[in-house]
């Protein structure tokens, strides 16, 4: 069990949904600052609602997160940007009618100094060349490889202490697939915590330090990614069946 | 062929004021998902704020026109939207629509009784004066019309394409859900978008007006047009409103001239037959990829 002196992020029994579908149900984590953390799970497991929660896009019924030292439950989304989290969710969330310029200016709007933004966007176009021999070009003619370089590159521009990122892998080539990990992983090492969702499991989790297996809305499983790996349990996840009953109580 | 130039010319006159209320209309569906069938009411209105101004203020007409744009913005931007579309909202896209409808009756009737059912002469802005030469008719009041609409729409495309607020617009209207991940503050952006609709109804209407008369029945005919000149060009582009605004306004005159001014109604009507059933997406629309 990891301790919540290490961890940037931690959430306690927290219950969430929709409507009257309670999705998280009494989830409690912790994440670890400066490492890559993978959550898997079944469909429906409460994976993408997990980061809504996180993020402020949905209510917290009862329970707490705190992050970064803070209690954050239900915080707005920028106040959320404000404390140093940024989220990326699944599919393509760019504004496909701008440039790629002013998409990643809009990474700036949380911004209290704007007159920083433009050193910020020059440093991003540094980092990311492609985005500057795209820089006028309208966002919806980017691949969706570059499209996705272009949400992390949005996202980083507040430089974030957290990043959550829901599928970046959906649709990509095997090759930019590889592309966005390598980015991830070099994140890691500049310090950024990463909390990742991703379908391809086995992968995500070679490159992962932690690993968080979710369940019904539940942490069944949360350890190093290389135990995660070895635990023969997680084989019937990946085929997309339940924990046997007996691991419930393992975790 | 001055008769057509003529004819094209007061064609794009009254093409870009259609052009103003159809540009709002796609805005207000753009960041808001409202489709406002008071519009055409929204364009008759301001009209009458301003001659109320005059006759019971005893403003200046510049003044009570002034007036009437700021009256506007107030109460068919900000009232409209907290008092109509923020509830309705709620109950989804058809009970708002109906509603608009019923807003649209109570605006007409409203005029009707408060103020009268009688056409009424609305001043101009623009001196009464021909521009062109023996046998080559351009009034001063339509060129007047055609360069103040057109700076209109001119000076918001650039607002939202060239300043950190337009673009901020831009992206709650193209997705809203990552705008607010972002940091955008939406709720002020969809507001905004509202007080630039009053703005263009009542520029729409003060041009208008000295033209066509002010009267409470008007907005039938400007809804429509509106509606059909946001559709023919592509309901999700304001691009494609201004387009399909001067469409409908020079087919409407080229028609009244040399088919029958009878089926001046009927040409909107028949054009936005034939693009729905040739270009369902508008001339420069894009088909919809709406995210659940």
């Amino acid at each position: 069990m990891t301790t919540s002196t290490d961890a940037i992020l931690s959430l306690n029994d927290v219950f969430a949904g929709y409507g009257k579908m309670t999705i998280l149900n009494g989830t409690t984590a912790h994440i670890r600052k400066g490492k890559i953390t993978t959550v898997i799970g079944p469909n429906g497991a409460g994976k993408s609602t997990l980061f809504k929660t996180v993020f402020g896009l949905l209510a917290v019924r009862t329970g707490k997160i705190h992050f970064d030292g803070r209690d954050t439950s239900n915080w707005s989304p920028r106040q959320m940007l404000d404390a140093g989290m940024c989220y990326v969710p699944q599919g393509r969330n760019i504004f496909p009618e701008l440039s790629v310029r002013h998409n990643l200016e809009l990474g700036g709007v949380a911004l209290a100094d704007q007159s920083g933004l433009g050193d910020r966007i020059e440093q991003m176009m540094q980092r990311f060349p492609m985005l500057r021999e795209k820089a006028g070009a309208q966002a919806s003619t980017l691949s969706g490889g570059q499209q996705k370089l272009l949400e992390v590159a949005r996202g980083l521009l507040l430089q974030p202490k957290l990043m959550l990122i829901d599928e970046p892998s959906i649709g990509l080539s095997p090759l930019m697939v590889q592309e966005v990990f390598a980015i991830l992983k070099d994140l890691r090492d500049n310090g950024v915590t990463i909390l990742l969702i991703e379908q391809n499991a086995k992968m995500a989790l070679q490159m992962s330090d932690y690993g968080l297996v979710l369940e019904q809305g539940q942490t069944r499983i949360e350890d190093t990614a290389a135990n995660i790996l070895a635990d023969p349990r997680i084989a019937e996840l990946f085929l997309g069946g339940g924990l046997k009953p007996a691991a419930a109580t393992a975790s | 062929m001055t008769d057509f130039i003529q004819l094209i010319i007061a064609g794009l006159a009254t093409g870009a004021i259609y052009a103003l209320a159809a540009v709002g209309f796609t805005l207000l569906w753009q960041t808001s998902q409202t489709i406002n069938f008071a519009q055409g009411e929204f364009v008759m209105l301001p009209a009458f704020f301003c001659l109320a101004g005059i006759k019971f203020f005893g403003l200046p007409f510049p003044i009570a026109a002034l007036v009437a744009i700021l009256l506007s913005m107030l109460v068919l931007g900000v009232i409209f939207k907290f008092a109509v579309v923020d509830p309705l909202m709620k109950q989804g896209t058809l009970p708002l629509v109906i509603s608009t409808i019923g807003l649209a009756i109570l605006l007409r009737e409203g005029v009707k009784e408060t103020y009268s059912a009688e056409a009424q002469r609305f001043p101009s802005f623009f001196p009464n004066v021909n521009l062109g030469t023996a046998g080559f008719n351009v009034s001063a009041d339509q060129v007047g019309v055609l360069i103040v609409a057109t700076g209109t729409i001119l000076l918001l495309a650039w607002f939202l394409a060239s300043t950190k607020t337009g673009r901020q617009m831009q992206a709650t209207a193209q997705n809203p859900t990552v705008a607010r991940i972002l940091g955008v503050n939406v709720e002020r952006m969809v507001l905004y978008t509202f007080l630039i609709n009053g703005a263009l109804a009542a520029m729409a209407s003060l041009l208008i007006s000295p033209i066509y008369l002010a009267k409470f029945s008007s907005g039938e005919t400007l809804g429509l047009v509106a509606f059909v000149a946001a559709i023919v060009g592509g309901f999700n582009q304001v691009r494609g409103a201004i387009v399909g605004g001067f469409l409908v306004g020079i087919i409407d005159n080229l028609v009244a001239a040399y088919v029958s001014s009878t089926y001046r109604q009927a040409v909107p009507l028949a054009l936005l037959v034939l693009i729905i059933l040739l270009r369902p997406q508008g001339l420069l629309g894009r088909a919809e990829e709406r995210a659940v």
